[in-house]
């Protein structure tokens, strides 16, 4: 589906179908203990997998990762497609997933994704479950999905929501700035570590609807480098980013 | 002496095959050509106690292959779980699909794409500027060897290069060799005085950065 620039969903794609990845018997053949995937076979009879070969658990978008990553649950791919072309080089890893292996592949984000987007899916309980614990930017297209958190961000249009995609990568709050891949650059070139920071620094001048116990950690990074910001909850009961006063710096 | 280093290619048609192998020798590397998913895999199996390659070139679709028991997907999740940074461009008549596209990130969420249909030369150019590439003031020769511009200083391991050509992207290294080999690189950097430095992130992931001034200068790609 193509989008005209005139409502600035500048993604060139097209509907008609292409041929399906043929579905190969690969895994068949590493079951039974040969083939090039038997190094990837689990432990089983004679020290190999056996038992269901269904190839989706071996999709690269479910291999456990580090990196920042936004999470993209839709019916057909589409919004994730659009998402990865306003990330910029090295930022993030968008992961396409869809309503039944979006549990898995959130699981594979490590600590967490840093960025949930979805569209026209329910979310599952424990994607849920993630959102409401974790410092997860939540960003919504169309009708929200039951029990998405109160920080959640919910857009009309496309393009609104990939521009917000496009600023939160782009983040910049009093010096600090994402690091490409992960972590958190300070003006000097410090690097700090913590999925929490990178959220609310992502997030600013939002925040999240969480309780204060899930920023200490990143409170404490900020204070350890003399930062001058600190995460507090603000007016509207979110945790975000503020400015430490000077009286109260080192 | 030192090793050329390995680039995987899938590619089904032997003509084009031959073209993307002759040019990689022709730069020095070590070429693992494939025109079967079955065969890449294979050589990825093979060789996966001695080498990484430090590019991959996949062709989407594999019609003409002469062996379809796997597919190029299964290639691309197999580089994405057990060679993440290893640098993968696929290529497809029908990259425009979004469906294509989809199916493309899911089997591998890092692969760049480009279009086919901008011809063999065009994605050559393309290589060429990934692996030939300029970072601050270091340049990648021949890709095996990384330049320090102002000295002509050479440094050869083949880590080094994969840190230059995955920039700005973090790459993790998975034995303490080439944890150390990235190490020597960052010593290596620092007592040549040079505008790029290692940054760790832990868990045997690094990236290269460019410091501010030297990015801002004109023509220096960062």
């Amino acid at each position: 589906m193509s989008g005209g620039a005139a409502d600035g969903y500048g993604v060139s794609v097209s509907t008609w179908l292409a041929p399906r990845t043929p579905v190969t018997p690969t895994l068949t053949e590493a079951a039974r203990g040969h083939g090039p995937f038997r190094s990837l076979a689990r432990l089983g009879v004679e020290g190999c997998f056996v038992g269901a070969t269904d190839a989706p658990w071996m999709l690269g978008v479910r291999a456990p990762d580090r990196s920042r990553a936004i999470l993209v649950v839709t019916i057909d791919g589409e919004l994730a497609v659009a998402v990865r072309d306003v990330v910029p080089s090295g930022m993030a890893v968008v992961r396409d997933a869809r309503q039944d292996d979006a549990d898995e592949i959130a699981a594979a984000c490590l600590p967490w994704p840093w960025m949930v987007v979805g569209s026209a899916v329910s979310l599952t309980p424990a994607l849920s479950l993630l959102l409401r614990e974790r410092p997860v930017l939540t960003f919504w297209l169309g009708c929200a999905a039951d029990a998405l958190p109160g920080h959640a961000r919910i857009f009309e249009r496309p393009a609104a929501l990939l521009d917000a995609v496009r600023r939160s990568c782009a983040a910049h709050v009093g010096g600090m700035r994402l690091a490409p891949g992960s972590g958190v650059e300070l003006g000097d070139g410090t690097l700090l570590r913590g999925a929490t920071l990178e959220s609310l620094v992502a997030a600013y001048p939002g925040g999240f609807a969480l309780p204060t116990r899930s920023f200490r950690a990143a409170a404490g990074v900020l204070a350890r480098h003399d930062a001058g910001w600190t995460a507090v909850r603000g007016g509207d009961a979110r945790m975000t980013l503020a400015p430490v006063p000077a009286e109260q710096r080192r | 002496m030192r090793a050329n280093p390995e680039v995987l290619i899938l590619e089904d048609d032997a003509e084009t095959l031959d073209e993307l192998q002759s040019h990689f020798t022709r730069k020095r590397f070590h070429p693992l050509g494939a025109r079967s998913a079955s065969r890449a895999l294979s050589l990825l199996e093979h060789n996966r106690y001695s080498s990484r390659p430090v590019l991959a070139i996949i062709d989407w679709d594999l019609g003409k292959a002469p062996d379809r028991t796997a597919s190029s997907g299964d290639v691309l999740s197999r580089l994405a779980r057990e060679l993440r940074e290893c640098p993968v461009i696929v290529y497809s008549q029908n990259i425009d699909a979004f469906n294509v596209r989809s199916q493309i990130q899911r089997s591998h969420p890092r692969a760049l794409l480009h279009d086919k249909r901008d011809g063999d030369a065009s994605l050559l150019e393309r290589i060429d500027r990934m692996l030939d590439r300029t970072v601050g003031d270091l340049r990648i020769h021949d890709g095996t060897v990384v330049v320090h511009l102002p000295t002509l200083e050479q440094h050869h391991h083949r880590e080094a290069i994969r840190l230059v050509v995955h920039h700005p992207d973090i790459v993790t290294f998975h034995s303490d060799t080439a944890t150390k080999a990235v190490r020597r690189f960052g010593e290596w950097l620092q007592s040549h005085g040079s505008a790029v430095r290692l940054v760790s992130h832990g868990n045997r992931k690094y990236r290269i950065s460019v410091t501010a001034t030297e990015a801002a200068e004109p023509g220096i790609e960062t």
